[in-house]
């Protein structure tokens, strides 16, 4: 485990930079939201604003998790890496790692920031909090899912893949009917497009934990495909 | 008695099973290093060399065949803690020289305090001590080569693996990076070393082998590929330089060669002359001739 901790804290690092810019692209949504203080929010504005950060989390996420292998790769880093005590399955641990604490810490400050713009139009905040946790079970399905489909995929190809792997209930009736409370990550994509501040909003656990248990089968199936991987190819 | 590194009858191709640019990158490759060696891996661009190292790293799987890194199969996580990579054009981490150290150390297991210890004794044999705090993205080539050496030295391995480790150094840095093998190897490590720069290979290996277009054509102890058993150079004295067509005069001496199955008969007419025959040795050629030699035979099969 302290070798993937270890591996998680470098690739986070590595990529500070993005990091905190799109941590500044949250606090500045927010200020313009909330019309820099200056102004009462809109509810409509606010429900858009959780509405897209949630999406935002989880899109980045996924961009994160699948460029994570190949740019190690392309920069050729990754042999000195993984010719130390470390397997490939704790290496891709580290990479979740290491996302989904990006994905944490984004979805904390975007409920912190949630939090400021209903006190400041008087709605009631109690499902922010709730929506951050499945935005971190959102963000950590994303992960896993993008870095499976990158094991074997370019970084672009994986993402696409996998937005079109969580919109298929939505453009296959009979998943929808029938599979999509399963499906891996539509039931909380679902949810999220449907965040209010009514009180018929009530936040689905069961997606979550599914979720949860989901991204530990994509990790699974990621370390196995990994695990046959020639690392040492170059890539383009 | 398996070998510290073992290759057992290892092909590995590149490509799709079914295209046709398939590559055959090592082929039927078989190989043992004993504990305690400096061995010499020497093969033109594109023999087979990196692909040999990468598959015993666990970087790729062989096509067929199988081989064993310190008693365990090829690609043990585990196994990997007792040895040390050095890759052709290192690329490391944007951090100081120092903590990069420590990180590469820490995914080996080791402890914070030794660690502490070793990264200063390792910076200090590559020769890198003052620069500890610096960010090696501001180091030259030849820099980076040496902290890429010192992150392979970090754990105290028993075994070497290196590719290409003087690609990026000046010829003083060398001569260091030659010291700092020997006196690894003089420690006890075994040595694995892929390199062009046959002089080198000539002057610290005990054992290398040969990789030409996949397959090992010659492995063998560098004193045996050295001497040549099909010409011996003759020495001798008061006998005329022109009676043998290529001698050379040194002092008062005349100095020639002849094939082996001339030697007798060239020794006979120096006494039939009233010569004195000082000496008769096999030619020592370099480990270049040697290796031209052999390659340039495989370019003709």
């Amino acid at each position: 485990m302290i070798p993937s901790l270890l591996i998680a804290v470098n690739f986070l690092r590595q990529h500070r930079w993005p990091v905190i810019l799109l941590f500044g692209y949250i606090l500045l949504t927010a200020a313009a939201t909330g019309e820099f203080g200056r102004g009462r929010p809109v509810p409509v504005d606010i429900v858009f604003f959780v509405e897209q950060q949630a999406i935002f989390i989880c899109l980045f996420s996924a961009f994160l998790a699948a460029d994570a292998i190949h740019g190690e790769r392309k920069s050729r880093r990754i042999l000195l890496l993984l010719s130390k005590a470390i397997s490939r399955a704790e290496y891709l641990l580290a990479i979740m790692l290491a996302v989904w604490t990006v994905a944490m810490i984004y979805a904390i400050l975007s409920a912190v920031c949630s939090v400021w713009l209903t006190a400041r139009s008087m709605l009631p905040g109690d499902g922010l909090w709730p929506m951050m946790f499945l935005v971190m079970a959102g963000a950590l399905i994303a992960a896993s899912v993008a870095m499976f489909f990158s094991t074997f995929l370019n970084p672009y190809l994986a993402t696409a893949c996998t937005l079109a792997f969580f919109c298929v209930p939505a453009a296959l009736p009979a998943i929808r009917h029938h599979g999509a409370a399963w499906w891996p990550g539509y039931p909380l994509l679902a949810q999220f497009l449907d965040f209010g501040f009514r009180s018929g909003w009530t936040p689905n656990w069961v997606a979550a934990m599914a979720a949860l248990v989901e991204s530990g089968v994509f990790w699974c199936l990621a370390v196995a495909v990994f695990n046959r991987k020639d690392i040492a190819v170059p890539v383009e | 008695m398996p070998g510290i590194l073992d290759y057992t009858h290892v092909t590995k191709d590149y490509g799709k099973p079914w295209s046709r640019q398939r590559v055959r990158a090592l082929d039927d490759f078989s190989l043992s290093l004993e504990r305690g060696e400096i061995f010499g891996f020497l093969g033109p661009n594109g023999a087979g060399k990196t692909t040999a190292i990468h598959l015993a790293l666990g970087f790729m799987r062989p096509s067929s065949g199988a081989g064993q890194l310190l008693g365990s199969p090829f690609g043990d996580a585990k196994t990997r803690a007792r040895i040390g990579f050095l890759a052709e054009n290192v690329a490391l981490y944007h951090r100081p020289a120092a903590k990069l150290l420590r990180f590469y150390g820490a995914l080996n297991g080791m402890r914070p305090a030794r660690l502490r210890m070793r990264s200063r004794e390792v910076l200090r044999q590559v020769e890198l001590e003052r620069e500890a705090d610096r960010n090696v993205a501001k180091f030259s080539r030849g820099m980076q080569q040496r902290v890429g050496l010192a992150q392979a030295l970090i754990n105290d391995p028993e075994l070497l693996i290196l590719d290409e480790p003087t690609s990026a150094l000046d010829p003083l840095a060398r001569v260091a990076m030659r010291e700092l093998l020997l006196e690894a190897n003089r420690a006890g490590k075994t040595i694995f070393l892929s390199s062009h720069l046959l002089s080198e290979i000539e002057l610290i290996c005990h054992r290398v082998a040969i990789l030409h277009r996949g397959r090992l054509i010659k492995v063998g102890r560098t004193e045996d590929l050295l001497v040549s058993r099909d010409r011996y150079e003759i020495v001798a004295r008061g006998a005329p330089a022109e009676i043998f067509a290529g001698s050379r005069i040194e002092g008062d001496r005349l100095v020639f060669t002849v094939p082996a199955s001339r030697q007798r008969d060239a020794l006979q007419r120096i006494w039939a002359i009233g010569g004195e025959v000082l000496s008769v040795n096999p030619v020592r050629r370099t480990l270049e001739d040697v290796f031209l030699e052999l390659t340039g035979k495989g370019d003709n099969s």
